[in-house]
């Protein structure tokens, strides 16, 4: 827990998303659905109606202030509610005044613009009750312990890892440098914008095979298939994120602002349990770069993304199957 | 050192980190020698024909100049390039943060001024001269001309590039700062060039901890309520873009224009100027007590 040299308010705002609509090159404006957001995921995902052609998206929302932000002997004075939008990978941070609801609630509400041109993929949404605390102007008494995703591109409000899927004939790519992968099935680029899986159309038949659906043993293939693709991406980014990680100068490794960051704050659990991320994130740096300790790393690594790839379900599912069908052929 | 590929294409393009390995040989990285260029054309994935901005002479020209008029001092350029590359490619920042853009141009377009301005200096340590394979591909506050785009983009103050050209006279303030969150916030940005233009700060060390105790008051203070900002219009800057087809080249001598944005309000930079100002005052900078 932070210390602070002042007094706050010990509970976190609570921050939810009521309304998303765009504006379109040609003046219009359209209302997206509400399936647009999700407050379980705490995600907005702008890209849902399809449009190509958007200019700005305005992003309803309510904040809830914890009990005590308007008693009568607080201490702080000049109460106002800031969203703040901020995206690392283009530098951009906009912010919009909330007003109250009604006055002594602790609802307030406004909306946000988000401009498409300033953005790439993610922003992160956050709101703080700011106040002068002690003749200090703008202290920060209370903020949403979990910033919100606004997602410029994606077409589902969903948190997780980011993964584009692209289905290119390696042999006759325009993109020559697959032409050096022409028989592996797929390979995994961790140096794009977001972790890309290129699948590769040579290998007769398996784009029938990853758009399979139904219940049948063909499914159960391809939900097989696409874990081993996770594995081999979550294992691809680790090692990518753990390679190019920044030093400060006299200091450790620090987390990278992108993905990177959010996929190795997740398995790093997973490869060295019951440390603390910061701490996990220098020992694996430690490990690396020093004299020992990487080979023995592997099995932890593979680990982490083996469980996040879903694979002992789906192999499960196939083995299930697999005995189901020779049973029916026996009988 | 190495001159330009026998062939430099026409226009910009996106140039794929995963496809830039074979050409990133030792050999460009030592300065020694430089892909033909035709090998690369075919890995490139092409911009729209109709955008101006995509042309590459205005660019190719620019280096030249800049790699003339520097040669005696080739970190002086960075002041110099900064504000004319960002006036000469009129991007948004959706397709700056575009890395595929910035490998293209440095890989295709001017790798011969990547090299004069970043190879290494052979030193004790490092006898080798060298170019740092960041500096042709690597995180935006290193690649040798996005760097350049994004400091002229944070620190100039609305159609102002002068901030600029204070900020990256400093390469230490650039080094530091543009990698740093607080740089979003446009008054912050401006209120640091002050104190670099008023000698308040200079070195390295105290560039840094400044920003270390910015940071850390960042924490419990929220900039924006301290120190408001104009919202973004985004149609000064559509516009800005649209006139790059009929926009004259950008004066060598004189600062260029920026996109026609209001400045950070002045009583915001001026409060966190002096609120700096007396971090400063406090801030532990380190080797400071034993100079003084």
């Amino acid at each position: 827990m932070k210390i602070y040299p002042y007094k706050r308010l010990n509970r976190p705002v609570v921050l939810r998303v009521t309304s998303v609509s765009l504006k379109l090159s040609d003046g219009t404006r359209d209302q997206l659905e509400t399936t647009a957001y999700s407050t379980q995921q705490q995600t907005v995902a702008l890209g849902i109606a399809g449009h190509t052609d958007w200019v700005s998206a305005t992003i309803g929302l309510s904040a809830t202030l914890p009990p005590g932000a308007n008693a009568p002997d607080a201490a702080w004075s000049d109460l106002r509610v800031l969203a703040v939008l901020t995206d690392r990978e283009t530098n951009v941070r906009t912010s919009a005044d909330l007003t109250r609801d009604a006055e002594d609630g602790r609802d307030w509400s406004g909306s946000l613009e988000v401009l498409r041109d300033d953005h790439v993929g993610r922003a992160s949404l956050a709101v703080y009750a700011v106040g002068t605390v002690d003749g200090v102007r703008g202290r920060s008494i209370a903020e949403t312990d979990r910033s919100w995703l606004v997602d410029t591109v994606s077409d589902e409000p969903v948190r997780g890892l980011q993964l584009d899927v692209q289905k290119a004939s390696f042999r006759k790519s325009s993109r020559e440098w697959l032409q050096a992968y022409a028989d592996a099935p797929w390979i995994v680029d961790t140096s794009a914008r977001v972790p890309t899986v290129f699948v590769n159309t040579d290998v007769e038949g398996v784009i029938g095979l990853l758009d399979s659906n139904g219940s049948g043993v063909d499914s159960k293939v391809r939900d097989l298939l696409v874990a081993q693709m996770s594995t081999d991406v979550w294992t691809a980014v680790f090692h990518g994120a753990i390679g190019d990680l920044e030093v400060e100068p006299g200091g450790g490794p620090v987390f990278p602002t992108d993905w990177q960051g959010e996929v190795l704050r997740e398995m790093l659990p997973d490869v060295l349990p019951g440390v603390q991320v910061e701490e996990a994130l220098r020992q694996v740096h430690r490990r690396r770069t020093g004299e020992s300790g990487w080979v023995e790393l592997q099995t932890r690594i593979h680990y982490a993304a083996v469980r996040r790839a879903d694979a002992t379900k789906a192999l499960a599912y196939v083995i299930r199957s697999l005995e189901q069908m020779n049973r029916e052929s026996e009988t | 050192m190495i001159t330009a590929p026998s062939h430099v294409p026409d226009r910009l393009a996106l140039l794929a980190t995963s496809a830039v390995d074979p050409f990133l040989t030792e050999e460009l990285l030592k300065g020694e020698h430089v892909h033909g260029g035709i090998d690369l054309a075919k890995v490139v994935e092409p911009l729209p024909e109709d955008d101006a901005r995509w042309s590459v002479e205005p660019v190719r020209s620019l280096v030249e100049d800049a790699m003339f008029e520097f040669r005696p001092d080739r970190t002086r350029a960075d002041a110099w390039l900064a504000p004319r590359l960002h006036a000469t490619l009129r991007l948004t920042r959706r397709e700056a943060a575009d890395k595929r853009l910035w490998n293209h141009l440095a890989l295709a377009v001017a790798p011969d001024y990547v090299a004069w301005r970043h190879l290494s200096e052979p030193t004790a340590k490092r006898p080798e001269k060298r170019i740092a394979a960041e500096r042709f591909r690597g995180p935006a506050d290193r690649q040798c001309f996005s760097r350049l785009w994004w400091a002229a983009e944070l620190f100039r103050n609305g159609s102002d590039y002068e901030p600029v050209a204070a900020a990256c006279g400093n390469q230490d303030l650039i080094h530091t700062v543009l990698r740093l969150d607080l740089i979003d916030h446009r008054p912050t940005a401006q209120a640091l060039v002050r104190l670099l233009q008023s000698g308040q700060i200079t070195t390295g060390r105290e560039i840094n901890g400044l920003s270390t105790a910015i940071n850390a008051a960042g924490a419990t203070l929220v900039y924006d309520v301290l120190a408001p900002d104009e919202p973004r219009n985004p149609v000064v800057l559509g516009d800005w873009v649209a006139e790059a087809g009929s926009a004259p080249p950008v004066g060598r001598h004189e600062l260029p224009q920026g996109p026609d944005e209001e400045p950070a309000p002045e009583q915001s930079v001026a409060v966190l100027t002096r609120y700096f100002a007396e971090l400063i005052e406090t801030a532990p900078v380190r080797g400071r007590k034993s100079t003084e």
